[in-house]
């Protein structure tokens, strides 16, 4: 890193600054040429590829939140648009702290929250030997691979009769509809995982007199383990997608019951209020399991 | 036991590889070849020539189209700890410490009891420098101890023989220099069997004991030169200004040189 980057990305501190300047009354101006050329913060965010500025961006994230809200309180105050079809700001997040403090309410997330983890879990248990073994036995991968490209390809609104038909309306058919939606895929990823472990690593296992089986456990599943948290977190993203589509259709639980429910009755603050439940559920397992991430896999660093 | 003391033999050695429309390229051709036990042989040639599936045939990590290959008269049939790899790159495991990568060279020993593994472990980690730097993480340290590890963790699990696959083509010359230098004592203190591939002819004549030059695609053997003849066992680096180093240097680049031409000149024949 050269001191410019590192200067870029570590503005100078009151601290430092005080530093600075003492030697440069006693030196004239000498220590003022080490000075680094200040650029404006502007241009570094909209140079390509520019050094990160850590503290900047994240208030231009929150900068991006604000000025939606404000576009959005702007519009339902001026009366642009009608408070059935869009409420204000306000109104959503007062329907959101009454619901909030309804224990029904939170009866209904937790029962999402055990819908998506029960199907996610249950994907991930069996994606992941199958994944390994389908990328490790071209037998098993050539076997499999067509057909779960196949479902794959299905949207899972359309298996939605199926799984009524086969499983009634209870938890199965939900479950189900999750699992299939997830699966699929998180196979498929845990296959291509597999295979970008460097064929070094599986060959160094083996001259060192590791089996099959030692070379999947010690070798094979430790090389892809960062990867494959991130294909399990992203696959938890798409279950709540599947849970919302399960809930509508056929349900009397659940948050995305709920917000069907709110829709019926024409209550739009209860329904955005759904919607930022959902949101901020995704973005905080989100961060969970990147922290975690970064936590468990502090080697790669 | 096969041959008279060979402890590697290769029998009419052969390989072809073939494409996703079977056309077949032969790779080797046939190959017969003896190495004495605690040799330290290098395999040059031309890149891409074979040199590298010939070694590979030994570490059992490429099965042979036709003829065998035999290591202490045992047909080599798979990999296996008696037949240890050192990789260019990639081989050191992320995910353990330099200990730890070390460690696992001795994980599929059932005969050794912990202690002794860990001791094992240790004693190979200090032989190559790096008890300072045991309980770091892969990528915490540079590209030359990272060799230094796959090295050591190849040695403490006690081949027969040791496969180097150009191990040093990716450092810089001052490290590669200075890892020259610790291999050949690594060398003489385990007595092991060496075969190491490289493209570096100025490497293979300072670490040889013999170099086997190899043609162009298919390999055959276009010279088999005994550096130990020539040169001292003991090798400094002031050895590289000896005129018996650079004569063997001049021949074995000549040769690699024409090889180069020739196959060059053939493919533009071909092409146009």
């Amino acid at each position: 890193m050269s001191i410019e980057t590192y200067r870029k990305a570590n503005p100078p501190t009151a601290d430092r600054h005080r530093g600075d300047s003492a030697p440069a009354q006693s030196r004239e101006g000498i220590t003022r040429q080490v000075q680094p050329r200040q650029r404006a913060a502007w241009r570094d965010i909209f140079t390509f590829r520019a050094p990160p500025r850590a503290d900047l961006e994240v208030w231009l994230g929150i900068g991006a939140f604000v000025f939606v809200l404000v576009v959005w309180t702007l519009t339902t105050g001026l009366g642009i648009v009608q408070p059935q079809f869009l409420p204000s700001p306000l109104a959503v997040v007062s329907a959101w702290i009454r619901l909030i403090e309804d224990a029904d309410y939170l009866t209904h997330i937790w029962i999402s929250i055990a819908r998506v983890w029960a199907a996610f879990l249950i994907s991930a248990v069996m994606a992941i030997p199958l994944g390994v073994l389908m990328s490790s036995y071209r037998g098993i991968g050539a076997v499999s691979e067509p057909l779960i490209d196949f479902v794959r390809y299905l949207p899972v609104p359309a298996l939605v009769p199926l799984t009524l038909i086969w499983l009634g309306i209870g938890e199965s058919s939900k479950i189900a509809l999750l699992w299939i939606g997830t699966f699929f895929q998180l196979v498929l990823l845990i296959a291509d995982d597999a295979r970008r472990v460097p064929k070094e690593f599986i060959e160094t296992g083996r001259t060192l007199g590791a089996g099959d089986v030692a070379l999947m456990k010690d070798v094979l599943l430790r090389a892809m383990l960062p990867n494959m948290v991130d294909s399990l977190r992203i696959t938890l993203g798409w279950c709540w997608t599947y849970l919302l589509v399960a809930e509508i259709v056929a349900s009397n639980s659940g948050i995305g019951y709920e917000l069907w429910t709110a829709r019926r009755y024409g209550k739009t603050p209860e329904v955005f209020s759904g919607i930022l439940t959902i949101g901020l559920i995704g973005l905080i397992s989100d961060q969970v399991i990147r922290f975690l991430h970064r936590r468990a896999f502090r080697y790669l660093g | 036991m096969a041959g008279n003391g060979a402890f590697i033999e290769f029998q009419d050695l052969t390989k072809v590889f073939y494409d996703h429309r079977s056309h077949a390229t032969p790779v080797v051709e046939p190959l017969s070849l003896s190495i004495a036990e605690g040799e330290f042989v290098v395999f040059v040639g031309p890149s891409g020539c074979g040199k590298t599936t010939v070694m590979r045939m030994v570490g059992g990590l490429e099965t042979p189209t036709t003829g065998r290959v035999l290591v202490k008269g045992q047909e080599v049939e798979g990999p296996s700890r008696e037949k240890g790899m050192v990789f260019q790159s990639y081989s050191s495991f992320p995910w353990l410490t330099v200990l730890g990568n070390v460690r696992f060279g001795l994980k599929y020993r059932r005969d050794l009891p912990d202690t002794e593994k860990d001791r094992i472990a240790r004693h190979y980690v200090d032989l190559v420098g790096l008890t300072p730097f045991s309980d770091y993480y892969i990528n915490r340290i540079s590209g030359g101890m990272r060799q230094r590890v796959a090295i050591a963790r190849t040695l403490a699990a006690d081949p027969l023989v040791l496969l180097m696959d150009e191990p040093f083509g990716a450092l810089d010359a001052l490290t590669r220099e200075r890892l020259q230098l610790q291999l050949l004592q690594l060398r003489n203190a385990e007595r092991k069997t060496v075969i190491f591939v490289t493209h570096d002819v100025d490497e293979a004549v300072f670490l040889s004991d013999r170099i086997i030059v190899f043609s162009a695609r298919p390999a055959r053997v276009l010279r088999d030169v005994q550096v130990s003849a020539e040169l001292p066992r003991e090798r400094t680096m002031e050895i590289v200004e000896t005129p018996a180093f650079r004569k063997l240097r001049r021949e074995v680049l000549a040769l690699i040189r024409d090889e180069e031409l020739r196959t060059e000149a053939a493919e533009v024949a071909a092409a146009s």
